[in-house]
């Protein structure tokens, strides 16, 4: 029997069209499909899990090497645990956002490709709402497995020692967290991504604004813990809080401070030792500081790309 | 009837008016859109495909109101003319994305990929990542695209953009093959005359946002006065004497070409030739009723 694809006449096409309308789905699928075949995704992905792994590790040996009195598992603050995890994994998460989310409209741009997907009934918002959730799924399920696993494999293996007494709703918080980076990362991409016409030079430029603002913000926490302690170790000094407001003016700043808001928690206790507050914990932020302000740059990221994808440039 | 119908419309880029108080019928079949750069043939697409927005008058395309951009982009297929795909895909795929775009479920979409790939000579190279494709390919994978999800019209805006000789030849044999007797219209875009008269039946020709000229081809070409051509084997100065005696004066030679005004009907014509060749001895090689060629009707036209 001949296959169908042996006649290569013209035949039209008479089967199912969905009803024009809600494409962002079409779009959001299939960049969540070109992210995860991409090799570099798993393995920013695996490195995202890194501290978790560190933890398990540390705790598994204070489990079964102290006990009695000096069980170091009593001293352990677990939504500290879950901000520091949050902090350290921000390169990750960005790196990851770098590799499948910075090219999504100016590679677009570069190929016309706006072009075929306008040219379909596809809105502008289809579009970008599409990118928008292809690129913040991927990060957020990244942020959220591995601390899910951890949560549950603490719950199951420490429950003793807190992890639901500490903070019975820290699953939800948990959740919530992880969609912070996603939400964050997603919509500076489709910003800066609609201002190029290559994914390089976005790509460029997103790193720019990530390093050179992280660079300052940990130059303030320098001068914070300095400020904190002026004459070493064990005095105590008035650091000035405008100097830990500033701290969150970065892009994983912010995204750290939204954090620390969520778990209520300044993530002052690495894996254990220190009480809250400690080892020159910037102070959870106000939330009426950080809200807006992640907001607002979420909203004009999104306005910029909204303002620049066209399907016709008039030269004016 | 009518593929697309506009009303009046008006198309502005800010105070520069690129469709100018337009009003045309579109029908079925091929039809070919001239005009020099600037003329508002793309405008005119981009306003059909609701890229633009009209500033004053109406429209419909397929019996759909221009408001309603998603349905008609659904009926419509779009070729663009600048070299387009989504990067980081093979052929295949990305043809099959187009599809889903267009509402099609992912399975049906990928089944037809495979089909309009054949159809458009890109069998072999389809899994191939369509960044290494060559212009033709390009070309051929633009049209893949605009055809996957069975439009029933289809917008190509220079389709034979940068192809050469024979990929040209092939780009327009496939274009009308799918506008002839495959229910589907085609409305092509082009500054290239000999690629209009190739495969479309009908032309409208625009200037400066206005229509000025519509029609079938064939009419387009025809002069007026029904002149005809005559083709002797030797130029003859006395078949010229005799043939303006016989009342059909000679409008202008070429070598042995006589282009004569016909008084009556072509038939009528042909025996005055023919009896006046007879007289002379005289071979007659040809006889045709003249025309003009489609560029000299456009020119025409634009003047």
């Amino acid at each position: 029997m001949n296959s169908p694809i042996a006649d290569l006449s013209y035949r039209n096409y008479d089967g199912p069209l969905s009803a024009p309308g809600f494409r962002w789905w079409v779009v959001a699928k299939t960049m969540m499909g070109m992210a995860i075949k991409k090799r570099g995704f798993w393995v920013w992905a695996t490195m995202g899990a890194y501290w978790y792994f560190i933890l398990l590790v540390m705790f598994y040996f204070m489990d079964t090497l102290t006990g009695g009195q000096i069980n170091l598992m009593k001293q352990v603050i677990w939504p500290d645990q879950f901000v520091n995890a949050f902090s350290l994994a921000q390169i990750v998460l960005f790196s990851l956002a770098l590799l499948i989310g910075i090219g999504s409209i100016s590679n677009d741009r570069r190929a016309n490709a706006l072009l075929v997907y306008l040219g379909k009934p596809c809105s502008k918002a289809d579009y970008l709402f599409g990118k928008w959730v292809g690129i913040c799924l991927p990060i957020s399920i990244v942020a959220a497995v591995p601390a899910v696993l951890f949560y549950f494999y603490c719950l199951m293996s420490y429950r003793t020692y807190g992890v639901i007494g500490q903070d019975m709703f820290l699953l939800p918080k948990i959740l919530l967290a992880s969609f912070v980076p996603g939400f964050f990362h997603a919509s500076l991409c489709l910003g800066i991504s609609s201002l190029f016409d290559q994914g390089r030079l976005a790509g460029g430029a997103y790193a720019g604004i990530y390093f050179i603002s992280n660079l300052i913000t940990k130059a303030i926490q320098v001068a914070y813990i300095i400020s904190e302690h002026p004459h070493g170790r064990h005095s105590v000094g008035t650091p000035n809080p405008s100097l830990a407001n500033a701290y969150y003016f970065a892009v994983d700043g912010i995204q750290i401070g939204l954090a620390k808001i969520i778990f209520q928690s300044d993530g002052g206790q690495l894996i254990v030792g220190s009480p809250k507050g400690g080892n020159g914990a910037i102070p959870i932020p106000s939330i009426g500081f950080i809200l807006p302000v992640y907001f607002g740059i979420c909203a004009a990221a999104i306005w910029i790309a909204y303002v620049r994808v066209r399907p016709v440039e008039v030269i004016s | 009837m009518a593929v697309a119908s506009l009303h009046q419309l008006t198309v502005k880029y800010g105070d520069f008016v690129a469709l100018d108080d337009f009003t045309v019928d579109i029908s079925e079949g091929c039809v070919g859109l001239l005009g020099p750069n600037g003329a508002g043939k793309t405008t005119l697409i981009k306003t059909l495909l609701g890229f633009l927005t009209p500033t004053a008058g109406s429209g419909s395309v397929l019996g759909t109101d221009l408001s309603d951009w998603r349905r008609i982009r659904q009926l419509v297929g779009y070729m663009p003319e600048q070299d387009c795909h989504i990067p980081g895909m093979s052929g295949v795929a990305f043809v099959a994305y187009a599809g889903e775009l267009a509402g099609m479920p992912k399975e049906q979409a990928l089944r037809r990929a495979h089909e309009v790939l054949e159809y458009c000579g890109l069998g072999e190279a389809r899994y191939r990542n369509v960044e290494t494709y060559s212009t033709g390919m390009r070309q051929r994978i633009k049209l893949a695209q605009a055809i996957v999800h069975g439009p029933k019209l289809l917008l190509l805006d220079e389709p034979t953009n940068g192809l050469d000789p024979a990929g040209r030849v092939e780009m327009l044999e496939l274009v009308r093959e799918v506008s002839h007797g495959k229910g589907l219209s085609v409305l092509v875009c082009s500054h290239l005359l000999p690629d209009i008269e190739k495969t479309c039946d009908e032309a409208l020709v625009i200037l400066r946002g206005k229509l000025r000229e519509q029609g079938l081809i064939k009419n387009l070409k025809k002069v007026d006065g029904h002149p005809v051509e005559v083709e002797l084997g030797e130029p003859s100065p006395e078949f010229e004497t005799m043939i303006v005696q016989a009342g059909m004066p000679v409008i202008h030679r070429k070598l042995a070409t006589y282009r004569l005004e016909s008084p009556g009907s072509p038939q009528e014509a042909l025996h005055r030739v023919l009896a006046t060749a007879a007289k002379l001895d005289l071979s007659v090689r040809g006889f045709h009723v003249a025309e003009r060629s489609l560029e000299e009707a456009f020119l025409e036209a634009i003047n």
